[in-house]
């Protein structure tokens, strides 16, 4: 995240759909890792961040956080750290830590 | 503007940490200083307890001392830097000191250290795993009752749990229905009942007595009425009772008390309730020895012929929605089984 | 540009505290959004709950002043204290800190009003509805009786089989739903519409416990939502979220809650500490000593509050790493708590202090709030709270925060702000009458449940045997319970009196700090005639004692006709109590018939979008850029979206935790198609792509572009749908349905609810769609069809989290 105050650099209909296009590549891929028996061991991170990868792209350009000023990305990040570890923390307490693994 | 300032001198005097130490003042006298009350959580008489009472007590003087030295602070402020209203000031307005702030921020976190260190220790103690030569008992949660079933010893009993002074002992608790709470405070802290998980208690009681608790999570209607007992028996005082809960039931004597056992093997009674020999319901608690029990449905009334003919009859008048039916009995039926129930030792 | 006829645009008057004409009907009260009317509506309702609650409590202890007594049956008591507790949380504490936050708040940061004054009037009808709903279970028979907690499974239909437990949950919903949403509008409002100057740390101290507490409620309430729903549906569509038999964890229960209710009780609390930090600095004639400090420790005890929970949970058997973890972390909010105090008593320290009434309650406050907090730090170690927790030691330590903590503050800001708010005076020699028989009341009433609890009396339990050594100390506490009832009949004289006859109150009877005393009191309808830059914390004192500057800075209000302009005032509307009626039909009809569910949910979405519609085009609503240049709409979407990420995050969180528990199949790898699914996924990312295209085409108003997007977005987002139909209808047929075991339930329910924002959006974006039709959607309406982006945006964003850890993980 840039510090600048970008709000006068507005994205280009190319740069939405060259972001939609990096959305679907990383899809099938996702689709596709599941199937490959090497990724295996380490298809639950490999999944973790390509989904998470994702999740930034629409927000930063589709919700467009990369040209606003920083408000708007504290509101919305911060509750979603939050809410994230506290997730996590249920998960664990509930003993289902192991899910991942089965 | 306010007004009435002339009782004000007299105001900053009479003021939070006097009525704080009234209040307390008047609490010690009134509970006449009772701590060994028999549900007590500052008598101990386990090493359960007494782990939690070594905690309680550091942390106790601890805030104690803190709310007097807050208490008198906030007094001595208060009657300092009175305004008069004759000659009103303007104070100097400072903002802050920074030395300041540090040092209280300080100083309580090391008090909390102080509080957290034999925290952790004691609760990785009293949580740890039982050792091997520790007398398991599965205590489940009923409404509104208490079963204990000794697997090692092969005893089932109900509302009375006999365990060995001396001697760990290792609680697992569960329930088939909703969530209780095991709370026998001389004994130690409480541990839930939680259907479907598996909790665990583990003591190791010191002085032979007996000793009262009571269900401490709200499980409906009749929650205020599950009360147990547990009796700590002498290590050759709970092989008798072992060897009692083991023995066959007598023939009840001719009379009242075999009336009794005849109406009880007839009735509904054998749908849920079990006495070797005689019956095999699992719904209720096993009456096989109910008569060396001392207490009744759960330790809510001492065990008479009265009390137990009473409860027979109408359950629900004594525990609001007991499971136990009425089965509408006569006064004299319900005198003979309580007869009956009463010899089963 | 036209002007609405139904705006009210006034002049300010060139006379300092004139009172605009206010007509007081019953209607005007029905439909008025001024903060200050919605303040004492807020107020009013609150009072008679706590009355209400009161009266519970008074019964409460009648039935416990002896032991084996027979005043009510056991299931009565278990009703009265089931209600107690919800009322006083719900329906007495929190609005009373809505009374102030809605009157005192803007003014306090030199705004005329909230964000969004309609939706505020919504949270206060939402919230009536809410109250009123859950008390008609006392008129029905059937009040709720599990506790305000509500524990499962003693919650399932099993073994609460009445109409209690569902009223509890349609009413909390409702409750927790105008929460929420004040929150958003109050979060927007302290962050963009503060007074010329006033930077955050500028702001007073009692704004900034108000910013942590809506922070807290939009966070924390989505947790007990998704909680409650799962109640919801496990007793009446036949889920397994609570049932043990088929794999589920009685503590997700209480986890859910105690995520919510732990940070509920600094919501409770932080308002008055706010409060006492306005109060002693008044009439001490100081300012808050370490203002910057305590602030801090306010949004640290807000934000580390969502960490220590399962401190409530110490007895449930979590295991010892857990039990440390959350006794660390409680003892650590300890500190800055420990600190405010300390802040507070030097601010008292070198001070010239007045004892006024509303300076005896704050003070109250530091005293009792110093007992509760540390029998709370005697709760923060699992081996001691073993013996405390479930008996009367943590009923007495509830009530020492709640009582001499909350209600406390509350007390100290009525006294302080009530001149504000009315225009009279309380009476000084009643108030202290009412805070001292209040004090000796309740330190009676609760001081000796400490002893209760040392000596085993466990709580929630409608009688008692004698010989326990109970009896005593039970009927000291009821005793003084009456008196805090003589305390509160002593402040009802005072009120009324005042009301009747009070001496009039100047603008600044307090000789004040803040900007709320630069404007008379009451305020006239605009609040204030001119609005000065601020310069510093305490802005109003700096003006009257402050460093001399320029004559003209504003200060005083009177004669500067010439620096204002033409005010706009937010005119009345029917839409807020339209659709709190509807809520109302749907909540009823979930409690008899679902033929009215249907007409309170189709009522609410018409009322809804009247209410959305109301001042479209409206010229003075154009243009909403705060002070942290983002338009007010937008950043109300953002903290919502914020609010949005703790409901899914929960859903998604309980749906992992229960993977691999079902107890019979099918299992996910046994059911999911993910191809179609990734087909799906690929529709919605593309919807994305064609939502911000609509968005850019109304940008440049090509309305034509506009609507084709808005289709396209609209349409995708119906493929979408119509596969989650086609799935959803293919797995029932081979038997995997909601009720089939605890896949089931989690799954459909995730996605369901997904679906349905899915749904939700769709319908949104048909709605602009038309408005464009009708030429009623140009440039000037952009950021309408932003936020409507945004909330897109978010609900594809959840999905491709759902995709990845529901479908693809194994």
């Amino acid at each position: 995240m840039s510090d600048e105050h970008r709000e006068h650099e507005a994205p280009t209909v190319g740069t939405y759909v060259r972001v939609a296009l990096v959305l679907s590549v990383v899809t099938a891929l996702e689709v596709g890792v599941i199937y490959v028996r090497r990724l295996a061991p380490i298809i639950v991170p490999l999944l973790l961040a390509m989904s998470a990868a994702k999740f930034a792209l629409v927000a930063l350009f589709f919700m467009h956080l990369r040209y606003e000023s920083r408000v708007p990305t504290f509101l919305f990040v911060g509750p979603l750290v939050l809410a994230s570890g506290l997730a996590v923390a249920l998960m664990t307490l509930t003993g289902a830590f192991l899910v991942f693994g089965r | 503007m306010p007004s009435g300032l002339a009782r004000g001198t007299l105001e900053a005097a009479v003021d939070v940490p006097t009525k704080a130490t009234c209040g307390l003042a008047l609490t010690l006298g009134l509970g006449g200083c009772a701590w060994d009350a028999p549900m007590s959580t500052v008598a101990a008489r386990s090493d359960l307890a007494r782990d939690i009472l070594h905690v309680y007590s550091i942390i106790t003087w601890i805030t104690v001392g803190i709310a007097l030295v807050v208490g008198v602070g906030l007094a001595w402020v208060l009657v300092r830097f009175r305004d008069r209203p004759d000659a009103p000031r303007m104070p100097a307005q400072t903002r802050g000191h920074t030395l300041l702030e540090i040092s209280w921020t300080i100083a309580p976190a090391i008090v909390l250290l102080v509080i957290a260190i034999p925290t952790i220790q004691v609760i990785f103690r009293t949580q740890a795993a039982p050792t091997r030569d520790a007398l398991e008992v599965r205590v489940l949660g009923h409404q509104w009752w208490w079963e204990f079933r000794y697997p090692t010893l092969e005893v089932v009993t109900a509302n009375e749990m006999h365990v060995p002074a001396g001697r760990a002992v290792a609680l697992t608790l569960d329930g088939p229905d909703v969530i209780h709470s095991f709370w026998v405070p001389m004994l130690g802290g409480k541990r839930d009942v939680v259907p479907g998980r598996l909790n665990r208690l583990t003591f190791t009681a010191e002085t032979p007595g007996e000793y009262r608790g009571q269900c401490a999570e709200f499980c409906g209607a009749s929650h205020a009425n599950m009360g147990m007992r547990v009796v700590v028996d002498a290590p050759d005082a709970f092989a008798r009772w072992v060897a009692a809960q083991k023995a066959e039931p007598v023939e009840p004597a001719a009379g009242p008390a075999a009336d009794g056992k005849a109406i009880f093997a007839r009735s509904a009674c054998v749908g849920c309730h079990t006495i070797r020999g005689v019956s095999s319901g699992a719904l209720g608690p096993d009456l096989t020895t109910f008569g060396s029990r001392h207490t009744l449905a759960a330790g809510i009334l001492p065990v008479t012929v009265e009390t137990v003919a009473a409860w027979v009859k109408d359950p629900s008048a004594l525990k609001p929605d007991a499971k136990m039916p009425a089965l509408g009995l006569t006064d004299e039926q319900a005198r003979a089984v309580a007869t009956y129930l009463i010899g089963l030792k | 540009m036209s002007v609405s006829p139904s705006d009210r645009v006034l002049h300010a008057p060139a006379v300092a505290g004139a009172r605009a004409d206010t007509p007081s009907t019953v209607l005007s009260w029905l439909t008025t959004v001024d903060h200050k009317r919605i303040g004492i509506l807020y107020g009013t309702s609150a009072f008679a709950f706590f009355l209400l609650g009161g009266i519970e409590a008074l019964v409460i202890r009648l039935q416990l002043a002896v032991p084996d007594n027979s005043l009510v049956s056991a299931h009565t008591y278990n009703e009265l204290f089931t209600m107690h507790g919800t009322t006083m949380i719900f329906l007495a504490i929190m609005p009373f800190n809505a009374m102030f936050f809605n009157f005192v708040v803007p003014l306090l940061i030199g705004a005329r009003d909230v964000a969004f004054p309609r939706l505020n009037a919504l949270s206060f009808w939402i919230f009536l509805v809410g109250g009123l709903l859950l008390n008609a279970s006392w008129l029905t028979g059937a009040p709720p009786d599990v506790g305000w907690f509500g524990y499962a499974n003693l919650t399932s239909k099993h073994y609460a089989p009445g109409l209690g437990v569902d009223f509890w949950i349609f009413s909390l919903q409702i409750l927790g739903a105008s929460s929420v949403i004040a929150a958003v509008n109050f979060i927007v409002t302290i962050l963009n519409m503060r007074a010329p100057g006033m930077t955050m740390m500028r702001m007073p101290v009692f704004v900034w416990m108000t910013l942590v507490v809506q922070f807290l409620i939009a966070l924390a309430f989505p947790p007990i939502t998704v909680g409650l729903i799962f109640l919801m549906f496990d007793r009446f569509f036949g889920t397994h979220f609570y049932d043990v038999a088929a794999g589920g964890d009685l503590h997700l229960w209480q986890h859910l809650f105690w995520i919510f209710g732990h940070p509920e009780v600094y919501i409770l609390i932080l308002p008055a500490f706010g409060i006492v930090s306005e109060v002693l600095p008044t009439f001490a004639r100081k300012p808050l000593f370490g203002a910057a400090v305590v602030i801090y420790s306010g949004v640290l005890i807000g934000f580390f509050g969502f960490g220590v929970w399962s401190h409530h949970m110490f007895a449930a058997g979590m295991g010892p790493v857990a039990d440390s973890a959350f006794s660390i972390a409680t003892m650590l909010i300890a500190i800055p708590t420990g600190v405010k105090i300390f802040n507070w008593l030097a601010t008292l320290w070198g001070g010239a202090i007045r004892t006024t009434t509303a300076l005896h309650f704050a003070l109250g406050l530091v005293g009792l709030f110093t007992i509760g907090g540390l029998s709370g730090v005697m709760h923060a170690s699992p081996p001691v709270d073993l013996q405390q927790t479930d008996s009367y030691f943590v009923v007495a330590h509830l009530h020492y925060v709640l009582i001499g903590g909350s209600l406390f503050g509350i007390f100290a800001g009525i006294y302080y702000w009530w001149p504000k708010m009315t225009g009279r005076l309380l009476g000084e020699g009643l108030g202290r009458l009412n805070f001292w028989i209040m004090f000796a009341g309740f330190n009676l009433a609760f001081f000796p449940q400490h002893y209760l609890g040392a000596i085993g009396m466990p709580r929630r339990i409608y009688t008692y045997r004698p010989d326990l050594g109970w009896n005593a100390a039970n009927l000291a506490s009821t005793i003084g319970a009456f008196g805090i009832g003589v305390a509160v009949l002593v402040f009802m004289v005072n009120a009324w009196r005042s009301l009747r006859r009070g001496a009039p109150a100047p603008p600044d009877p307090w000789d004040g700090r803040t900007l709320e005393w630069r404007t008379s009191s009451p305020p006239p309808a605009h609040d204030f005639d001119t609005i000065p830059p601020v310069a510093s914390r305490d802005a109003f004192w700096r003006e009257k004692y402050g460093p001399r500057r320029s004559a003209a800075g504003g200060a005083g209000a009177a004669g500067s006709a010439s620096h204002h302009a033409a005010i706009h005032l937010p005119a009345p509307s029917h839409g807020p109590l339209m659709i709190a009626l509807g809520l109302l039909l749907a909540a009823v009809g979930g409690l008899t018939h679902v033929a009215l569910v249907a007409i309170g949910v189709l009522w609410t979405i018409w009322a809804a979008v009247r209410f959305a519609l109301e001042h479209h085009r409206a010229p003075e609503h154009a243009d909403q850029t705060g002070v942290l240049a983002l338009d007010h709409r937008k950043m109300a979407m953002w903290v919502f979206l914020g609010s949005e990420c703790f409901f899914f995050g929960t859903l998604i969180a309980t749906f992992l935790a229960y993977k691999g528990r079902s107890v019979v199949g099918p299992a996910p790898h046994e059911i999911f198609n993910i191809p179609l699914t990734s087909l799906s996924t690929f529709d919605l990312l593309m919807s994305s792509l064609l939502m911000v295209l609509a968005l850019a085409a109304v940008q440049r108003g090509d309305r034509r572009q506009t609507r084709l997007w808005l289709a396209g977005t609209a349409f995708f987002g119906l493929i979408f749908l119509g596969f989650q139909a086609y799935e959803f209808t293919s797995f029932v047929h081979e038997g995997f349905t909601l009720q089939r075991n605890l896949f089931g339930s989690t799954f459909f329910l995730l996605t369901g609810l997904h679906g349905t924002h899915v749904a939700i959006g769709v319908f949104w974006l048909l709605v602009l769609w038309v408005l464009d039709l009708r030429g009623r959607l140009g440039a000037v309406d952009a950021v309408k069809v932003e936020i409507a982006g945004l909330y897109w945006h978010f609900v594809d964003v959840v999905w491709i989290a759902i995709f990845t850890l529901v479908y693809l993980i194994p």
